[in-house]
């Protein structure tokens, strides 16, 4: 089975999004062997490229060739092209590594004479390079140039758009080809979109730009959005005689927001966006030109038009060779460290018996520190070569009270039948608004919506973009779902956060809660809750006042409270409410705070000990007014029974108006009395039982039945 | 009667009557011995019983509980007897109104989570390991989940399509980036490396675990809601080589068999050097997670001096982990919430 995409670790390199933003680098076997010398198997390479950096994902045999899939990370745009593949080849199996000199022959007549280039949007375009071929004669691309393109999926056009691709594919550096003559008065300016701005791209369709993206312009308007893609008018075609060649270097994020916002996705704006090297501009370019030539004819103009900034030498970078034990646990020679640097392209400027220092090579931007260079050595040597066991010191660690706690509270719901789910903790607008008993406070909203996280029948309840202040409204969906389903004993919990805001950019309280739905009522809820409470602290006194939420039945629900303080809230749903989130039968609700239990609980219980006489145990049967609740009941008798009392337990509530009258009812309750020092006698038993009768008689208007 | 003579007499009688029943070789001893203790007419306790009448009568009530109990306390010897010698009527007959085939009492508990499940397994293993759990909030802050971190404006894993961003107007939500320090939700749990080490000193050993967001469409792949869990050493001397080495132990232990570990190159902003790790397992090597190096920026963002401490760092997906476990093939079964999959676990 595939393993889940985005379910793993960090991938920031593999960001996955709504858009299909991966685009594996594939490099040909074939096309390699120009750069390198293959003389190792294909397993053996990819094997060695994998351990080194370059993951394999697969392999897919192209006619005579085969096309390697490699996971290039977004530090290492060098590997983008088919001689960063190369030389890392060679680094690995130290052999030498052949780079074309890109020579070329110019006439006399002078770039400058036909072409300016003006930047207008130096934030958007740091480095804008163009040469001129004339006459050059459009055809199709010769087999062996064919070959390469199609084996990593390229399509073939003619053999100036396949030479810009294939120059691509081979250093990195993105190029774009235009008909010169369809250049407005030889005139380039690279300047910000207007807003609104209209462009007819290669692919034909018009695309809407704003002022925060970048174009290239003739003397009429856009032939190219920077980066991007070019434009269907100045492409070059069948006619096409001279060829104007951009070679630049734009921002990548302007690049990166650009191709998002419009969803134009290329193997070019890929490049853009992961900062390609300027140093490699001029060669670039000189490398089309020579392949241009030799593929369609033509002359090369003399000289380069190059605007903008030249590029930086990258700073020195220094390695002091114990800090390569220090941090990979493993001695390496000195000699090997030296020689992988500069394999790599690093060029020595000093060293001595401790350290080496040199500039790192233009096309690796990720190396300006100490420790990158570590990462270099270290990865060349192999990662393998690095132990598995060692000592690592023993260390105590502690279970957080958060966690012994949670522990008991999930026990104890598991325990009372419910199962535990996972809801998402964004919300729509409706089940926001349905009940936040913590806090009035608006919910914080999102930049943008969950997608695809609920049913089919709450699909257009609105888009999910608030976080939750209460995680009751997500267990009644939990609770519909399953009732639509017809499991119709669900009872589930959850214990999550909520999020109470507490103003504009400030991060908003957020406590753990823990929430459950049943289809069973109140009272059986709230034995559960009550177990809950139980397992955390025996001794905990858990009350109930009354509450009044749109949300919960007028009569059948109640505000928690544990020894006074809020615990949390409990209720059959309303009638009103149930219909609005789709239930078909009765479901209860609770949410408790986890902190308060926190608070409450006992983590080391200490024993008390069993008194060794034996309990009385006395039955009353009171006949009292509905309005008397067992709340008052209970704490009448608790207070009259005084120290003798072990407990106080009801047993049922009955009716019988013709004997007792309207709006009166029997509670049968049922009270332990035990001493610790001595046997009771009848006697006090007695006297206790006088005094919570007359308790109740004169506080409750209770009578008790014989 | 005094009272004192009267209970001794009882407690006599109930020593006496348990000691015969249990001699009882079969079941016609145990009647005879029935016959004798607590035979109607002239059975022993009845006749202690009538010897009540002469105790003083202040004292009445009391001995009317300690027969109650001694009689109790008599049946209740003779019955554990009965069931010793198989039935009470003598004979071995099986009752044939029994089925003990019917199934048990009903008794329904509930299931946790196969995500917490898998989080109280990974809590257990790296607890061995000497980590202590750590938390932090779901919402943060640029710093703590970029910044700190050492992931610049310019990466990828900042653009805004790629987090939820927090306003609390509605209508700022798209703004909300305009804010030099914006809140989003945390989308990984590295968040909690960097709030720990602000307040705490080297040595720190550290696991955290929770959920973490990104705009993801639901799929079977895909939810834009996950839980991460996150590993940090940090101490004097601390190496890739120790890193290695917590990965094989922690993979050994969660597969229950010794396996092979293996690390190769990767990137993360906030280790340098940066490694995926895998484990073989079944014939193959099986992606576990990235880790590394913390990267000295990190280090000095929280204000250790990185020529003084170093450290590890490691995070692995709970979801992949829970589904290559339980062979569940969608994502999205874990967040439905239907109890008949819940209840599979």
């Amino acid at each position: 089975m595939e393993p889940p995409a985005n379910a793993s670790g960090y991938h920031f390199n593999k960001p996955t999004t709504t858009f299909h933003f991966e685009n594996p680098m594939i490099v040909s076997w074939n096309w390699l062997k120009e750069y390198v010398d293959l003389n190792m198997t294909h397993d053996d390479l990819v094997d060695r490229l994998t351990m080194s950096g370059l993951n394999h994902e697969g392999t897919e045999a192209v006619a005579d060739d085969q096309a390697i899939d490699l996971e290039v990370t977004s530090n290492r745009v060098d590997c983008l092209g088919h001689i960063g593949v190369a030389r890392e080849i060679a680094v690995l199996y130290e052999t030498p590594l052949k780079i074309p000199a890109a020579e070329i022959k110019t006439n006399s007549q002078a770039v400058a004479d036909s072409v300016a280039v003006t930047i207008d949007s130096p934030e958007h375009c740091f480095r804008y390079t163009a040469r001129l071929i004339k006459g050059v004669k459009i055809g199709p691309s010769p087999q062996w140039l064919q070959d390469h393109l199609t084996a990593i999926g390229i399509g073939v056009v003619n053999n100036v758009v396949d030479v810009t691709n294939y120059v691509m594919m081979e250093c990195g550096q993105p190029l774009h080809a235009f008909d010169y003559s369809k250049v407005a008065d030889g005139k380039i300016v690279v300047r910000a979109a207007k807003q609104d701005e209209e462009f007819v791209a290669i692919d034909h369709k018009t695309y809407k730009l704003d002022d925060n993206m970048c174009v290239i312009t003739d003397g009429n308007g856009p032939v190219a959005i920077a980066g991007v893609m070019g434009g269907a008018d100045s492409e070059v075609s069948d006619s096409t005689t001279d060829v104007l060649l951009e070679a630049a270097y734009f921002d990548q994020l302007s690049v990166r927001k650009t191709a998002r916002k419009l969803k134009l996705f290329s193997p070019s704006s890929f490049r853009f966006e992961r900062n390609i090297d300027s140093q490699n501009l001029d060669w670039a370019s000189r490398r089309a030109c020579e392949l241009i030539q030799q593929l369609a004819g033509g002359e090369i103009c003399e000289g380069l038009i190059d605007a903008g900034q030249q590029p930086t030498t990258p700073a020195d970078v220094t390695l002091r060779y114990g800090q390569l034990e220090r941090l990979l646990g493993i001695a390496i020679p000195v000699d090997f460290s030296k020689q992988c640097l500069e394999s790599l392209g690093c060029v020595i400027t000093s060293s001595d018996d401790a350290s080496v220092t040199v500039t790192p090579p233009s096309w690796r931007k990720d190396l300006t520190r100490e420790v990158d260079l570590i990462e270099e050595v270290g990865r060349v040597y192999g990662f393998d070569k690095i132990p598995d066991d060692v000592n690592v010191p023993m260390a105590a660690s502690h279970r957080p009270d958060s966690d012994r706690m949670l522990d008991r509270v999930r026990t104890a719901m598991t325990t009372c039948g419910y199962d535990e789910s996972v809801t998402a903790s964004l919300v729509p607008q409706a089940w926001s608004d349905a009940f936040t008993p913590w806090s009035q406070e608006a919910p914080m909203t999102t930049s943008q919506p969950m997608q695809g996280v609920l049913e089919e029948y709450s699909k257009n309840i609105g888009s999910v973009n608030l976080l939750r202040r209460s995680l009751v409204p997500s267990l009644i969906e939990v609770r519909r779902i399953n009732e639509y389903r017809n499991n119709h004993d669900a009872s589930l919990f959850e214990t999550a956060t909520v999020y109470l805001t507490k103003g504009e950019n400030i991060i908003p309280d957020q406590p753990v809660k823990m929430a459950c739905v049943s289809g069973d009522d109140y009272y059986s809820v709230k034995g559960a809750i009550e177990m809950v409470v139980a397992s955390i602290n025996p001794a905990a006194r858990l009350s109930v006042a009354a509450c009044e939420f749109d949300l919960l039945d007028a009569s059948k629900s109640g505000e928690l409270k544990l020894d006074g303080t809020t615990l949390g809230w409990i209720g059959e749903v309303s009638q009103t409410a149930g219909k609005k989130f789709g239930l078909r039968s009765r479901a209860t609700v609770a949410e408790i705070d986890l902190a308060v239990l926190q608070q409450a609980m006992v983590g080391i219980p200490l024993h008390q000990q069993l008194s060794a006489f034996p309990a009385i145990s006395r039955d009353f049967n009171f006949v009292v007014k509905n309005e008397v609740s067992w709340a008052d009941l209970e704490s009448t008798v608790q207070a009259a029974a005084g120290d003798l009392l072990e407990s106080v337990e009801y047993r049922e509530t009955f009716r019988k108006e013709e004997n007792d009258g309207k709006g009166m009812k029997r509670v049968l309750l049922s009270v332990v009395l035990r001493s610790s020092t001595a046997t009771l006698t009848s006697e006090q038993a007695e006297s206790v039982s006088g005094a919570i009768v007359s308790a109740c008689e004169s506080k409750l208007a209770a009578k008790l039945l014989g | 009667m005094s009272i004192e003579t009267f209970v001794q007499q009882l407690d006599e009688l109930a020593q006496s009557a348990a000691s015969t029943f249990a001699a009882a070789a079969d079941a016609a001893e145990l009647d005879a011995a029935r016959v004798e203790f607590l035979g109607a007419k002239k059975g022993k306790l009845k006749a202690l019983q009538k010897n009540m009448g002469s105790v003083p009568g202040e004292s009445r009530k009391e001995a009317g509980m300690k027969l109650n109990a001694v009689k109790q306390a008599i049946q209740a010897a003779f019955e554990e007897a009965q069931g010793r010698l198989g039935g009470g009527d003598g004979t071995d007959a099986r009752d044939p109104e029994f089925d003990p085939t019917l199934p048990g009492t009903a008794r329904r508990i509930g299931k946790l989570h196969p995500i917490t499940q898998t989080i109280n397994e990974l809590k257990d293993i790296m607890g061995r390991l000497g980590f202590t759990p750590a938390e932090g909030p779901e919402v943060e802050d640029d710093q703590h989940n970029f910044e700190a971190l050492n992931i610049p404006r310019s990466h990828p894993a900042r653009d805004p399509l790629d987090n939820f961003y927090l306003s609390v107007a509605q209508s700022q939500a798209e703004s909300a980036l305009s804010s030099d320090n914006p809140l989003l939700m945390r989308s990984q749990t590295s968040t909690v490396q960097i709030r720990v080490m602000e307040n705490s000193q080297p040595p720190i050993r550290i696991v955290s675990l929770g959920r973490v967001y990104r705009p993801d469409s639901a799929d079977w792949s895909h939810y834009p809601m996950f839980h991460q869990i996150e590993g940090l050493m940090v101490d004097k001397n601390v190496t890739l080589a120790d890193l290695k080495t917590v990965l094989k132990l922690f993979a050994s232990n969660y597969l229950g068999d010794e396996v092979p570990i293996r690390i190769r190159p990767s990137f993360f902003p906030f280790t340098e050097p940066s490694v995926e790790a895998d484990y073989y397992w079944n014939g193959k090597w099986v992606e576990f997670g990235g880790a590394g190096v913390v990267d000295p920026n990190v280090l000095r963002s929280v204000g250790y001096d990185p020529d003084e401490v170093s450290g590890f760092a490691f995070g692995l997906g709970i979801e992949r982990l829970c589904m290559i476990r339980h062979q569940i093939t969608d994502i999205r079964y874990l967040f439905t919430n239907d109890v008949r999959f819940l209840r599979q676990f």
